[in-house]
């Protein structure tokens, strides 16, 4: 009996480590493997995709899961990087994680691909690929999907408030939010409905859904960092600190965190909020009664001129170096997100694929028509930004949020002082 | 079954628990000190930094507030938790009515969970919408800004952390109760004692030993202080509630310093391993 109890001691890890690692060296350069994102809409398109490129290609096959569930698919890609354990292609890589992967070596530089270059400069503006381009020259993902950010808000009380239409500059907004305010705090000073919302703790990704779309809208789309160094230090961003700083100075924003409760916007508790595309399959299907809301570019500068750009929280594609037959993964990738692929994404996940002319283009006028609240996003998927190609953006949003957080919402510093103190700490970064 | 055998199976028996510990506590510990002197962002390869980790600890002044704030929780809630856990344990010593009822609800927080818990506090302390500040208002008080006033929010996570876990040290405060004779109390009730005087002379020198206990367990659970501020602040207002523990876990995997995260997190358990070994000597002194 111990005998036995012995030799399973011994045989049992030993016979799994042997697995595990025969399992590894005859990988099939002809059968790949795929993570999609595990979002239903993108899991039953991912499904879709792969069913009909292995039904044409027999011998070349894709199989396919959706990334593992967990904190967050950030955290299983890392975690499968540390453990070689990566797909051969992902599709929802954020743009901003990309420069520190492919700085790792983790990622096949898809520029040195047959058909990469090309089919690239076909689907997306020059400005697009230059902006994944990495510093060292190469192209490390490909641009997919974008979810941009913009003003969405409530229309009854729009029109309650006597405007003509959304606020569309500070000090419209400014006026909208003091009449507003007026109108909804009780004879204690409680003030029972703010005109807007933007989550106040400092995590670092929060900043894409007030301070750094306000600030590509006033700068025309300026980078926080180039040349390994803050770029940010400028008007435009204290201009964004000084506006987001007035609104909770007079509690026209929420200083206290409301996500907990019901849905806000909906409940009509505020006005407007800063938010992407996915909001709109959410309203249609919780909205009240008559409720009726729309979507405007951010605020901007009173004397903004020229196009008004936005963050467009874009998710790409990449292929790992794990991937025993790079072409094949590429070429499947190039199927995926072709022209008619790219309509039936738009039809069943309500994303935007990030390829040029989409608004005119004619092969998704029917789509458009369909979903009008979707072209206001179309209309600015034209004037978006990613982010720069530069590693360590969480700590250079994380920076600012610190900032922010002093300045904007508690009023310590202020907006020249903060951006200042910022810029210098994301510059010491860089230098490390 | 020969004796050669029979000497064996007791390092059988002991195996299982003998991996475990190799694999989940000696290996990933010694793990953590060599990462403390090595940069380490998990994606790119290990880079020996000698002792930068180190010497950056001594200058991190976020690290000094984390341990600043960390104080400042167990300042408020060692001394609230023992004060509310001992009156509580001595009112439910009483022949009460509904004594079982009152001790199964006062423990009944305990067992609920701490993000539960967190985020029904997080709307009583709302600072437009919550009930607590509505109910001060009601009775002529001002409002508070229990989670958006720096001053404030380290403080009213103490609270809620006193809430959450004072029905365990009631437990633990009546097992100490229990314990002391009544003989003593019938002596002093001969002397004409009054209930403070008996409070004070009999039943707090003979329940020392679980004061010190509370203390102890209070400090390491205060010292670990991670889930109320992560999910009600996420360490804010303007860094008041971030603890050291929130700290680590924030160089670690927000930024992926490992090798940082690793540094502090040793010197944060030598410290509280300091700081349990002091309160243990002044233990041994009272017995």
């Amino acid at each position: 009996m111990i005998k036995k109890l012995l030799k399973i001691f011994i045989i049992i890890p030993f016979v799994l480590a042997q697995l595990s690692c025969s399992s590894k060296s005859e990988r099939n350069p002809d059968h790949l493997i795929y993570w999609s994102s595990n979002n239903t809409q993108e899991i039953d398109f991912a499904r879709v995709m792969v069913a009909e490129w292995n039904k044409e290609n027999p011998q070349r096959q894709i199989s396919f899961q959706p990334v593992p569930e967990g904190q967050s698919s950030e955290e299983i890609i890392l975690a499968a990087v540390v453990g070689k354990t990566t797909p051969d292609i992902y599709s929802n890589m954020w743009q901003g994680d990309v420069e520190d992967y492919a700085r790792a070596g983790v990622l096949v530089a898809l520029d040195t691909l047959k058909g990469f270059k090309s089919f690239i400069y076909s689907r997306c503006d020059s400005s697009v690929v230059k902006e994944v381009t990495s510093p060292d020259g190469h192209i490390y993902q490909v641009p997919w999907k974008i979810n941009p950010i913009m003003l969405m808000y409530n229309k009854r009380i729009i029109e309650q408030l006597g405007l003509s239409g959304p606020p569309e500059t500070y000090s419209q907004f400014d006026s909208a939010s003091e009449k507003f305010k007026d109108e909804n705090i009780d004879s204690h000073g409680y003030v029972e409905k703010w005109f807007g919302y933007s989550e106040v703790l400092v995590t670092w990704w929060q900043r894409f859904f007030d301070f750094y779309p306000l600030y590509l809208a006033a700068s025309g789309g300026a980078p926080l960092v180039k040349d390994n160094k803050a770029a940010f230090d400028n008007k435009y961003a204290v201009e964004v600190f000084s506006f987001l700083r007035n609104l909770y100075a007079h509690n026209y924003f929420a200083k206290e965190r409301l996500s907990v409760r019901q849905d806000v916007f909906l409940a009509g508790v505020i006005a407007t909020r800063f938010t992407g595309p996915w909001e709109i399959s959410h309203a249609d299907k919780f909205k009240p009664k008559g409720f009726k809301y729309g979507f405007t570019h951010m605020p901007v500068p009173d004397n903004h001129q020229g196009p008004v750009y936005t963050y467009c929280d874009p998710k790409n594609i990449v292929i790992f170096k794990t991937c025993p037959n790079a072409q094949l993964a590429w070429d499947f990738i190039r199927f995926m997100i072709d022209k008619k692929n790219d309509l039936m994404f738009l039809k069943m996940t309500n994303q935007i694929p990030r390829r040029k002319n989409l608004e005119t283009d004619s092969v998704f006028a029917g789509y458009f028509k369909d979903n009008p609240k979707m072209v206001e996003f179309a209309k600015q998927a034209k004037y978006v930004k990613g982010t720069d190609p530069y590693p360590n953006l969480t700590e250079v949003f994380d920076i600012i949020s610190q900032e922010y957080e002093a300045c904007v919402i508690y009023g310590k510093k202020t907006p020249q002082e903060a951006i200042d103190d910022a810029a210098k700490q994301v510059n010491l970064l860089y230098l490390k | 079954m020969n004796f050669k055998n029979k000497k064996i199976v007791p390092y059988l028996l002991v195996l299982p628990y003998i991996i475990y510990f190799l694999m989940f506590v000696a290996y990933p510990v010694i793990f953590s000190v060599i990462l403390t002197f090595n940069k380490w962002n998990i994606i790119s390869p290990m880079q020996y930094a000698g002792l930068t980790n180190y010497i950056h600890l001594i200058h991190d002044e976020f690290f000094l507030k984390s341990l600043g704030n960390t104080l400042i929780f167990l300042a408020i809630h060692i001394p609230l938790q023992i004060i509310i856990a001992l009156f509580l344990a001595e009112m439910l010593n009483q022949k009460i009515k509904f004594r079982g009822f009152f001790r199964a609800a006062f423990f009944l927080p305990v067992i609920v969970s701490g993000v539960v818990v967190t985020i029904l506090w997080q709307q009583l302390y709302g600072f437009d919408t919550g009930l607590l500040n509505r109910v001060l208002t009601a009775v002529g008080i001002g409002r508070i800004g229990w989670l958006i006033d720096p001053s404030w929010a380290m403080p009213s996570i103490a609270i809620m952390a006193t809430w959450k876990n004072v029905g365990l040290y009631i437990i633990l405060f009546m097992v100490g109760l229990q314990t002391v004779p009544q003989n003593y109390y019938e002596a002093a009730d001969l002397e004409g004692a009054t209930h403070w005087q008996k409070f004070r002379s009999i039943t707090l020198p003979m329940i020392n030993p679980t004061i010190f206990m509370v203390v102890v367990l209070s400090t390491i659970g205060g010292f670990s202080l991670f889930i109320e501020p992560y999910i009600m602040t996420g360490g804010g207002p303007l860094n008041s509630t971030l603890s050291a523990v929130l700290y680590i876990y924030k160089q670690g995997f927000f930024y992926y310093h490992m090798g940082y995260s690793a540094t502090l997190g040793l010197f944060f358990a030598l410290l509280i391993l300091g700081v349990v070994m002091i309160q243990k000597k002044f233990i041994e002194k009272e017995k």
